[in-house]
């Protein structure tokens, strides 16, 4: 991944979404499937915004609020909420979010650094920022985002 | 056959019959009786004849059966020389001993009956000696060849025993035929007695049925001679003697009292006749003796006639002092005292109509001048009548409109009211009808929720395929392309879900608030409704008003026309009145001239003159001063008038039921006044008297 992005000139798929006011995308080769809300079963001894388990043809994956992850209010999950499962480091991970909003091919030269005035640790979690004509998307980095709390849990 | 004396009279015929029978039957009885048992009795006798015949004729056969036995012996011993008895000798004497053993038992009872039982053990002893000899003694002898001495000794011993033997059963013999000679007279003798037995009680029976024919025959008859002469003596005309046989209990004893019936009815005709006789006498002298009084009285009413007469002739000439004088015999006096009674009372009379005569001449004047007045005012009320009745004319019309009017005015109420009744089912449906949308608007609301699920889940497939082709690369590229051709087609039919949904809403509360117009509309069309009703109410008591006005205006029309009539009458009463107090006048004039005719006695004069009323002499004083005032005049007048005629002022002037007031109350009833804000009314319905 973090090879297309630096390859100049190369096209690069996302995924979009909100979280409150705010959009993020991801990279839509981090996606395995996309589905609806459907009720999750809690887990003892978690943080937060993992909300808890649930089962994706036979294998159990955990759900992770990513509002709450990124610091945010936790998401009220309704019918038009969404689960994005994501293939991070070969682990199945769900993601909820408000509302699945594009899906964007973007070249590689409009994603830009996030400002340097943010420090390193929260600068980790970003990618870059697509700017749009309406609207600015944060592009994450699912590898710090998820892989490292993934690591911690494990 | 003994009766007793009350059964001589009191059996009736077919108990004497009966009694007749009875005795019949009791003869042939005994003599029937008497005849058998005296044949019994002869019977019996011959009876024992036959047995002492009986008997001898045994003894006799034992007698030749003994005799046999001993010359058989002699044979026997003559016939010695044989050695032997023969045979037939044997047999013979065997027989002969049978014989007198079978017969033995006979002969013992013959000598019992006899009385000689005492022969009988030497007759026994004989028999069994003779037996001895001959069967055993002759027989061992003869078979022995025995000497003669022997045979000769038992030849005595055979010959004695036989004779003695047969010297017994002659004895017995003759013994019995004297006993049946004996027995057989006693039957005849018996056989006569009978014959003398029956041949009594046969004429005593005979002898008793003739005493009760003769006995019965004579009761009957002369109880029935003796009720045929009574009858015959009754109807002769011999009542007084009485009918025999009265006491009897059998038939002749009813027959005498029936015959005693008609004796009894004739007696009380014959005293009938007698005491009407005897009226009819005394009737006839009490009509001699009212003749006499008759007479007496018709002379005497004669006397009194001609007394009348003569008095009255006298009252006719006008004489008022006229009286009889002389008393009338009995009643009649008091016929005169009546005529003096009546010439006095008459007197009294002229002398008032006297008195009298006077003050009707006065007031004749007085009414004369009323009955003017009377007439000025009656004009002018005839004219207000016309005026009265003419205005009356015009508001009748007026309230027939005004009826009408009305009438119609309750009628476009009434069509008002049932628009608003249909006005309010309307809202009602129109209520309904928003409820229906608004059902309709939810179903909707369901329907886009589904197109806005199933545009979610296509955008949802929309994605997982653009992954999928991102995730082909290269190859994936055209796919990507209609994924996301699909993607918008869902985006845009998400959105156009939502447009209606809040579409959909809007109308939900345009709906609720045109609920609530059209509620609000009914409840206004409820209360013009309710207001229209009492519009309708309020109308149709106008009509009924108008209605009662109406016929009450009729009534006051009708009353009008009765009054305009009236006074009419009155009009042509006064007149008539006018001419009558003018004829009154000439009137009392002459009534004075013929009540002049009559004089009578000077102490009746004054003493009428003292019982004359004095308020009535002042009264007509008062009336002929004051005649020049009309109005003082008229009640001046009432009054004298009251005085004489007071029904006939009454009668003329009570006044009818005022219809005009009877209208007042019920208008006054239907607009819902008080009766009492009508005060002139009131005040006119007082005055109408005085009108």
């Amino acid at each position: 991944m973090s090879n297309a992005i630096k390859q100049s000139g190369a096209y690069l798929e996302i995924v979009s979404f909100h979280l409150g006011d705010q959009e993020f995308c991801i990279d839509i080769m981090a996606i395995r499937e996309i589905r609806g809300w459907a009720p999750v079963t809690p887990m003892p001894h978690t943080p937060p915004y993992v909300l808890g388990l649930i089962n994706l043809r036979g294998a159990v994956i955990p759900v992770i609020d990513m509002a709450c992850r990124l610091g945010m209010k936790m998401t009220e999950p309704s019918e038009r909420s969404a689960i994005i499962v994501t293939d991070i480091n070969g682990k199945l991970v769900g993601l909820l979010v408000e509302q699945v909003s594009d899906m964007m091919t973007i070249r590689s030269e409009d994603l830009q650094p996030a400002p340097e005035i943010i420090p390193e640790a929260q600068r980790a979690f970003c990618r870059g920022i697509v700017a749009l004509e309406k609207s600015m998307v944060c592009f994450l980095n699912l590898d710090t985002v998820i892989a490292e709390e993934l690591a911690q849990a494990a | 056959m003994n009766k007793s004396p009350s059964a001589k009279s009191n059996l009736s015929v077919s108990q004497r019959l009966a009694t007749l029978a009875g005795a019949a039957f009791l003869g042939f009885g005994s003599v029937l009786g008497l005849g058998w048992y005296q044949n019994n009795r002869s019977e019996a006798a011959l009876e024992k004849a036959i047995v002492a015949e009986r008997g001898m004729r045994t003894a006799e056969e034992m007698r030749f059966a003994g005799m046999e036995l001993v010359l058989i012996a002699m044979d026997t011993i003559i016939d010695r020389e044989e050695r032997k008895i023969q045979p037939d000798r044997a047999a013979q004497i065997k027989a002969s001993l049978e014989l007198l053993d079978a017969k033995t038992p006979a002969l013992e009872d013959l000598a019992r009956l006899l009385g000689k039982s005492s022969v009988l053990p030497n007759f026994k002893a004989d028999f069994a000696e003779l037996r001895k000899a001959i069967e055993i003694d002759l027989k061992a002898l003869v078979e022995a060849g025995a000497p003669a001495d022997d045979f000769a000794r038992i030849d005595d011993a055979i010959d004695g025993g036989g004779e003695r033997m047969n010297a017994v059963l002659t004895e017995l013999t003759e013994a019995a035929a004297d006993l049946a000679l004996e027995r057989t007279d006693e039957a005849r003798a018996e056989s006569k007695h009978a014959l003398l037995m029956q041949a009594g009680a046969g004429l005593f029976a005979m002898g008793g049925m003739l005493a009760l024919i003769w006995f019965h025959g004579n009761v009957l008859r002369r109880g029935i001679l003796g009720l045929r002469d009574s009858m015959q003596r009754i109807l002769s005309g011999d009542l007084s003697t009485l009918v025999p046989a009265l006491g009897r209990g059998d038939e002749i004893g009813e027959m005498a009292r029936s015959v005693d019936l008609f004796r009894t009815a004739a007696v009380e005709k014959r005293a009938l006749e007698q005491s009407a006789a005897a009226s009819r006498d005394e009737m006839e002298q009490e009509r001699d003796r009212q003749e006499a009084e008759r007479e007496q009285a018709v002379a005497r009413i004669k006397i009194a006639v001609e007394a009348l007469g003569r008095a009255l002739n006298q009252l006719a000439e006008g004489n008022l002092a006229v009286a009889i004088r002389e008393p009338f015999e009995g009643g009649l006096d008091s016929l005169r005292r009546d005529f003096n009674d009546t010439v006095e009372r008459l007197s009294h009379v002229l002398s008032s109509v006297k008195e009298n005569t006077a003050s009707i001449d006065s007031n004749g004047r007085q009414m004369r001048s009323a009955a003017d007045d009377l007439a000025r005012r009656t004009e002018r009320q005839a004219a207000s009548l016309e005026q009265t009745s003419a205005a009356l004319e015009e508001i009748t019309a007026t309230v027939k409109t005004a009826t009408e009017r009305a009438e119609e005015a309750s009628r476009m109420v009434d069509e008002t009211r049932i628009n608003a009744e249909e006005s309010g089912r309307i809202v009602g449906e129109a209520i309904a009808a928003m409820a229906r949308i608004e059902g309709a608007s939810s179903e909707i609301g369901k329907i886009i929720n589904v197109i806005d699920e199933i545009a979610f889940q296509t955008n949802l497939l929309a994605l997982n395929a653009g992954v999928e082709a991102a995730r082909a690369g290269e190859a994936g590229k055209g796919f990507a392309v209609v994924a996301q051709e699909v993607r918008e087609l869902a985006q845009r039919a998400a959105g156009a879900a939502k447009d209606i949904k809040a579409l959909v809403m809007r109308s939900g509360n345009e709906v609720e608030t045109g609920v609530k117009l059209v509620q609000e509309t009914g409840g206004a069309l409820g209360r013009i409704g309710a207001n229209v009703a009492r519009i309708n109410e309020h109308m149709s008591s106008i009509v009924m008003a108008a209605r009662e006005q109406s016929t009450g205006l009729h009534e006051i029309n009708a009353a009008v026309a009765q009054l305009d009539q009236m006074t009419q009458q009155n009009a042509a009463m006064v007149e008539q009145t006018n001419a009558a107090s003018h004829t009154l006048a000439q009137d009392a004039e002459r009534l004075s001239e013929l009540v002049g005719q009559f004089h009578h006695g000077q102490a009746r004069e004054t003493a009428i003159r003292a019982a004359a009323p004095a308020p009535l002499q002042s009264a007509v004083k008062a009336g002929s001063v004051k005649t020049s005032a009309p109005g003082a005049g008229a009640i001046g007048n009432a009054k004298t008038v009251s005085l004489r005629k007071p029904a006939a002022a009454q009668a003329s002037t009570r006044p009818t039921p005022s219809p005009a007031k009877a209208l007042m109350g019920k208008l006054a009833g239907a607009f819902g006044n008080k009766p009492g804000s009508m005060p002139s009314a009131t005040a006119s319905g007082e005055n109408w008297e005085e009108f």
